[in-house]
């Protein structure tokens, strides 16, 4: 079968029952979508599909049928990154980086049908995706922010949740 | 049913790095024909910064741009030994032992430098890449230019290495416990105030606002310090509340047996969160810094506790507070056995530890 990833039509061997997790990381070598917990709880394995999230360690790479797959490779390069992309990197919106992939798609997703920029309401929309690192402060900030899209990627954003005593 | 508000405090101290046992880091940094630095360090970064603070130690140290410097720790058999990024001392001692070297790096430059411009060496300055002479800004000699003469003109290869080992300190007097030596190379503090509510119908807590002081000493990378902050404010709520794997431990009794029964904190649970960052300089860090990492989660579970005694006024001494443990309580003291503190009871058993739980044998509740 084939299927379009980021836009390039690829022929797939796998039985149509693999998940598509695993033929997007063992067979096209697309390794941005993570095996979390492989079983539709972290998040970390999400992708866009037609440009709506799943959790594609739960997704037979068979039935998706000719919708358009999407990950982070396909939203944009380190020179031409997309507004979400920028906004994590001023946020600093990243530490290890294991569930950056997933939640930047969930948020690309979540703005492009008009979510709001309220903090509860992004915690909410999120709340799907598991970080262990970052406290989601950083993360939500950033979602918040990402609709302005041009930031100065030489400074990173101040937190408007931070005093320091000298 | 009502919702009660509480608020709580708890404090922390921490020991930056090993200290009794003996950490060492070492660093070796080598520099270009062209002038761009490589440093080779053995620290792994595991999400914590520490690729990018030890470059900016580096970069600051010799003063050329952050982009000139090129770290690269990404083979522990050719880099100088690092034993690792734990116990909060990967920018403490590693960041110590790539500040060591870069001082190196800077005084070979200088003589270098001083040969070619025919001036002494303590009269010159390197400052954004350049090496000028002091008080004649005008009379400047690029790190490059000085590179290359070393490389193609003198036959020298610049270079530095560093190291960092905190000194065992013997008990010197067994009587009085006196200590031959600093038996900690820094103490970090910190405090964190909680604000609850806890429904004394279902026993939920819900943390509201995590207001949280870190002495840092130095915050080299303020946005790092505040993702380390932000972070283990998150896991100690997830600690103080939510994340429990044996819950009737030592007995296996709903053990959570997938992914989706381990209740980790997510975005829906973020608090309010204030972050207070206090630089009280150490004497022996890396530009005065002290280590953040492991204390920032330890100070939420203890806040979160005395906050739901604020709020309902029983203490859950075990965590974490699930809403079970909050609704015992209560019951307790209704039936008159009044606040209660249990104190700790599990005494270890090797047959019923988590390593016999864990190794699939199951395990009824014993007596």
């Amino acid at each position: 079968m084939n299927i379009v990833v980021n836009g390039t039509n690829r022929a797939v061997e796998s039985p149509p029952l693999t998940p598509l997790l695993h033929v997007l990381r063992e067979e096209l070598d697309v390794l941005s979508p993570k095996a979390g917990c492989e079983n539709g709880g972290c998040g970390a394995c999400t992708v866009l599909l037609d440009g709506a999230p799943r959790r594609s360690c739960l997704t037979a790479v068979g039935s998706i049928g000719g919708a358009a797959v999407t990950t982070v490779e396909g939203l944009g390069t380190p020179e031409d990154m997309s507004a979400v992309q920028r906004a994590f990197v001023h946020y600093c919106a990243a530490q290890c980086g294991f569930c950056t992939p997933g939640m930047i798609l969930a948020a690309t997703a979540y703005l492009e049908r008009g979510g709001s920029t309220e903090v509860a309401a992004i915690s909410e929309a999120l709340a799907g995706h598991v970080c262990r690192c970052t406290g989601y402060l950083k993360i939500v900030d950033a979602v918040a922010a990402a609709r302005d899209g041009d930031f100065d990627l030489s400074t990173t954003a101040e937190s408007p949740h931070t005093t320091v005593l000298g | 049913m009502a919702i009660h508000i509480g608020r709580g405090i708890a404090s922390i101290e921490y020991p930056t790095g090993m200290n009794q046992n003996g950490d060492p880091s070492q660093a070796w940094i080598k520099v270009k024909p062209d002038g761009r630095i490589d440093v080779f360090s053995g620290t792994s970064d595991i999400g914590n910064g520490a690729k990018t603070i030890q470059t900016q130690i580096v970069a600051d140290t010799i003063g050329v741009p952050y982009d000139w410097v090129t770290f690269d720790n990404s083979n522990t058999d050719s880099s100088p030994v690092c034993t690792g990024t734990f116990a909060s001392r990967a920018t403490f001692v590693a960041g110590k032992a790539v500040l060591k070297a870069a001082q190196r790096v800077r005084e070979r430059i200088l003589e270098v430098a001083g040969l070619e411009m025919e001036i002494s060496p303590e009269d010159l300055e390197i400052a954004d890449g350049d090496v000028l002479a002091k008080g004649a800004p005008t009379k400047k000699l690029s790190v490059g230019d000085v590179a290359a003469a070393a490389t193609w003109g003198h036959g020298e290869l610049i270079t530095g290495t560093g190291a960092q080992l905190n000194p065992y300190a013997a008990i010197s007097d067994p009587t009085t416990g006196e200590v031959d030596g600093v038996p900690h190379a820094a103490i970090s503090y910190a405090a964190c105030a909680a604000e609850v509510e806890v429904n004394d119908e279902t026993g939920e807590v819900r943390v509201t606002k995590l207001t949280q002081a870190y002495d840092v000493g130095k915050a080299i990378n303020p946005a790092l310090v505040e993702g380390q902050i932000e972070g283990g404010a998150i896991m100690g709520l997830g600690l103080g509340v939510l994340e429990d794997s044996y819950p009737y431990y030592p007995s296996a009794e709903h053990r959570g047996d997938d992914f989706g029964s381990y209740y980790n904190p997510s975005s829906a649970d973020l608090p309010e969160l204030h972050n207070i960052i206090i630089e009280n300089p150490s004497a022996d860090g890396p530009y005065g810094a002290k280590g953040i990492g492991e204390m920032s989660n330890n100070a939420q579970p203890a806040a979160i506790a005395t906050a739901v005694h604020d709020a309902v006024g029983v203490w859950v001494t075990e965590l974490p507070i699930t809403p079970e443990r909050v609704l015992r309580a209560l019951d307790a003291r209704a039936a008159g056995s009044g606040p209660r503190r249990e104190g700790k009871h599990v005494i270890f058993d090797e047959e019923l530890s988590i390593n016999a739980v864990g190794s699939g044998k199951t395990w009824t509740a014993g007596p």
